[in-house]
Formats: C-alpha cells, sequence, structure tokens
C-alpha cells in the first residue's frame, strides 16, 4: 500500500518563535522527517529553539532560517577564517564560532611534510568545514571533496569585513541576488563569501572596494528593488 | 466603578512598551526594553569558549552582571544577578553548546518600578536576537497588591510606595502550534506554569493566586508584542 505523502506543517513560511510546536508527532505515523537548524524535539512535538522563518524543502526536511551575528559551524559550510596562531600539525583559525577551528597542515592540494604553507597570524582563509560537533573543536580543510583546491586557500589584499549570517546566506543564494547582479554590471570586483558572516572584497582600487563593501553592508535591511537603486545612486556618484 | 490610577491607567493596564533589536554593535545580541519610563538594555556575548570555576563543563553556563544606573553593586543587584541566572538557565537549551559560557551584561537605563521583570523581557529578546537555543520564551509582569486588596498590575515608582506587598512573575510566552485538534484555552493556560516568583510583604492565599490569575492574562499581551518583534526582519528577507 502506497503510503501518503506527509502533510507539510500549517506554520511552513510562517515566522516561529522558541517554544512554537510546528509538528505533532501523534498525529502522523510511519513517516521520515528530516530537523535541520533551529528546531528539536520534545516527546511527541516538534519545536523551534529559535525565532526565524520555517522552511520546508520537500518531501519533510524541516529548518528554521534565522539571522545573527555568532556563527555555530556545521559541516559543509564554507568559511572565511582568519589564522591566531600555528602549531606543528594544526593551524588555529578564528571562525567567529564557540571554539577556535583546527585547519591541519596537511588539508591542502598536494599538501606533503616536505611543502606545509606558512602562514602569518592574521591571514585570511577560505576554507570548508568539514567536521563540527558541539563538544570537539571544528575541524576544516583548504580542498573540496575530490581533494583539489578549487577556490579555498589563502586571500591575499582586499578587504573584509563582518555581516550577520542572513546577509551571507542571502548573497550565497541562487539565482544570483540583486545586490551583486548590479554591482557587476558596473564594476569589476573579486568576493568570497563565507557562511559564517565575513565577506571578503577585492577589486583593482581602493575607491571600488569601498563603494562594493558600503553597498552591500547597507543592502541587509533593503529589498530587491531598493538594492538596484540603491547601488544605482552609489554608481551615479562615483563617476 | 473601576477607580483610575494617578497617571490615568485601569487596574489591569499595562504601561506602554518597547523594544529596539540589535542597538548594540558589538554584543553578539542585543535588546534595549522599555515599560513607561523603566527601561534596560541588555547584552548577549557568547557563547564563548570555556566555562568557569565551579560550573558544570558538560552543559553552557550563563554569566549575568547587572549594572545600576547609579552607585555600586551591592545586594540587591546581587540577588537580582542570581534570579536572571536561574531564570534564563531555565529556558535555554543548556546541552547545545557544552562548556561554552554566554555572558548576559544588563545596564538599567530608567527605573521608574517594575524593573526586575523589564529587565527578564530584556534578556528574553536579547537571547533570542543572539540565536542562542531556546526551549521558550519568557515574559515577566510585575503585580502590587494594595492596602485594600486590589490588585494592579506594572506598578511604577510612585505606586510601589503604597503597595502592602508585591509579586514578580515570570511566565513561559504562549506558543504558536500546528496542532490540528484545538487546545482548550483554559487547559492551554494552566498547562504553561510558572517560571519564577518574588515576592515581598505580607500577602494572602487569595491574593497570590489572585495576582498569578491576572498576571498569566497580562503575560499574553506582553507574549504577543514579543512575537511581533521577533518577526520585524529585514524586508531582504527571502
Amino acid at each position: 500500500m502506497e503510503s501518503r505523502k506527509p502533510p507539510p506543517s500549517a506554520l511552513v513560511d510562517n515566522h516561529v518563535v522558541p517554544g512554537d510546536v510546528v509538528l505533532d508527532l501523534a498525529e502522523m505515523t510511519n513517516q521520515t522527517i528530516k530537523l535541520g537548524a533551529g528546531l528539536r524535539q520534545d516527546c511527541d512535538t516538534i519545536q523551534a529553539t529559535s525565532a526565524g522563518r520555517l522552511r520546508l524543502s520537500k518531501p519533510s526536511k524541516y529548518w528554521v532560517e534565522s539571522s545573527q551575528k555568532r556563527y555555530i559551524p556545521s559541516v559543509e559550510d564554507t568559511v572565511l577564517g582568519v589564522v591566531v596562531d600555528t602549531k606543528p600539525d594544526n593551524f588555529l583559525v578564528d571562525i567567529k564560532g564557540p571554539n577556535l577551528a583546527f585547519l591541519p597542515v596537511l588539508a591542502f592540494e598536494g599538501g606533503t611534510r616536505r611543502n606545509i604553507p606558512k602562514f602569518e597570524i592574521g591571514t585570511l582563509i577560505y576554507a570548508r568545514v568539514v567536521k563540527a560537533n558541539s563538544i570537539m573543536n571544528p575541524e576544516l580543510s583548504c580542498m573540496d571533496a575530490t581533494g583539489k583546491a578549487a577556490e579555498f586557500g589563502q586571500l591575499k589584499d582586499g578587504y573584509m569585513f563582518d555581516t550577520s549570517t542572513g546577509l551571507s546566506r542571502m548573497l550565497l543564494s541562487s539565482p544570483t541576488c540583486p545586490i551583486l547582479e548590479a554591482l557587476g554590471k558596473k564594476l569589476s570586483f573579486e568576493i568570497a563569501v563565507g557562511l559564517n558572516g565575513r565577506v571578503w572584497v577585492n577589486a583593482p582600487s581602493p575607491s571600488n572596494v569601498i563603494v562594493v563593501s558600503n553597498a552591500i553592508i547597507k543592502s541587509e535591511s533593503l529589498s530587491g528593488i531598493g538594492q538596484r537603486s540603491m547601488v544605482e545612486s552609489l554608481l551615479e556618484r562615483l563617476s | 466603578m473601576e477607580e483610575s490610577r494617578a497617571d490615568g491607567r485601569n487596574p489591569n493596564q499595562l504601561r506602554p512598551f518597547s523594544c529596539t533589536r540589535n542597538p548594540l554593535d558589538r554584543a553578539h545580541g542585543s535588546a534595549r526594553w522599555a515599560q513607561g519610563d523603566t527601561i534596560v538594555l541588555a547584552a548577549v556575548y557568547g557563547p564563548k569558549p570555556g566555562t568557569r570555576k565551579g560550573e558544570n563543563p558538560e552543559k553552557a553556563s550563563i554569566e549575568v552582571v547587572w549594572k545600576p544606573m547609579t552607585g555600586q553593586i551591592g545586594k540587591q543587584e546581587k540577588e537580582y544577578e542570581m534570579t536572571l541566572k536561574r531564570t534564563l538557565q531555565s529556558i535555554c537549551l543548556l546541552t547545545v553548546h557544552p562548556n561554552t559560557t554566554t555572558s548576559v551584561i544588563l545596564q538599567v537605563v530608567g527605573n521608574d518600578g517594575s524593573l526586575l521583570p523589564c529587565a527578564i523581557n530584556a534578556c528574553c529578546a536579547a537571547l533570542v536576537f543572539a540565536g542562542i537555543p531556546l526551549k521558550h520564551l519568557a515574559v515577566a509582569i510585575g503585580c502590587g497588591v494594595l492596602e485594600d486588596g486590589e490588585v494592579i498590575l506594572d506598578t511604577n515608582k510612585a505606586e510601589e510606595q503604597q503597595l502592602k506587598s508585591f509579586a514578580h512573575l515570570v511566565f513561559p510566552n504562549s506558543r504558536k502550534s500546528a496542532s490540528s485538534k484545538e487546545p482548550n484555552q483554559k487547559e492551554e493556560d494552566s498547562e504553561r506554569g510558572l517560571i519564577t516568583s518574588i515576592t515581598h510583604g505580607v500577602m494572602s492565599e487569595e491574593d497570590y493566586f489572585s495576582c498569578i490569575e491576572r498576571g498569566l492574562a497580562a503575560s499574553s499581551r506582553i507574549s504577543d508584542f514579543m512575537r511581533t518583534t521577533l518577526q520585524k526582519q529585514a524586508p531582504g528577507d527571502v
């Protein structure tokens, strides 16, 4: 007998606050639910633990989309980290989480004991989270799953600023978010966005770096149309 | 005929309140909560690595610092800190980030009565803005009992001089549910329970239960306001 598709929660795409009951398991039979960030199971109910918008990825994966300054590491996130110490086996990297992250010296493409990269304290690194749980320090890697460096590694020059995690997620969303699309039409720049709320921008001239950075910082409180018009007014002043 | 209070409110009426989201840039979460002229600014830092001596490293610990408007920290401030710490410990999920410390710093900006309930509301809002995982929210209300036995809510400083006794009560917020069965409202209210209760003065059992009943009804209004505040996101929110 074909099992019926589970009806989605009535609260999907609504704002929830901690304590809201998102699902009642007593009413469901023989179904699989996947829980993401911001939810927990309390006996027969699934409750929110953070405030934000409840999302559903079909058929039955739920999470709460929220935005804050503190980053909680999650596997396969790409993050921007700052090297704060070097040890024989690991670099200690600050990724704005509760604990410093470990970046093994061999976690680079073609990394061996003979060619360990030399990073000074303060180096900015674009890396991928490969291990993350609450009782250990997270671990980073500068290779993708196939062992290639891809876009990971050290970021030189440019300017790095802090944002909220929600803005970072918006910048990385697809299709391309309006702010980056509008800026890309007029200016040439290089950008790296970490899901931990850090953004790195590089451009041929310092004034372009400043324009791009300020535009991104201001865009958090604007809608898509507001972002485009803000960029247009900024660029008019530039030329 | 209900007699109005000195500032024109009826006994059940709360002063107007407001809440500002993240007024402080360096804090991981902050809230400025005002109830009338009582204003408290709460800042949350953390979770930060490590726990202090005497804390359980298998759980997150919470540190509360209370800054009065004037003067030095005294016994009253220490009592406020302890009350706040125990209240926040009961609503936070402490097992999500073990061996970390979350600092909550409160600055009293204005004090016109019902200071502790205002501080608790500010703390809860700041914890949510900081993204700390919570079991539920908490809403706090101050109730006063006059000499003639009448119960008034959200007392201000002038009224507190006339009180025979008062109670500060903290309730869980009302929750939205996706359950199809419609819960009975009275049953739901009784399920919510009481998180914290602080009383001063002599109060009869009848007066105390009257305070709880009136406080619970008023907490729904604060609950709705807090929910509305938390829903104000950036319009760019996809």
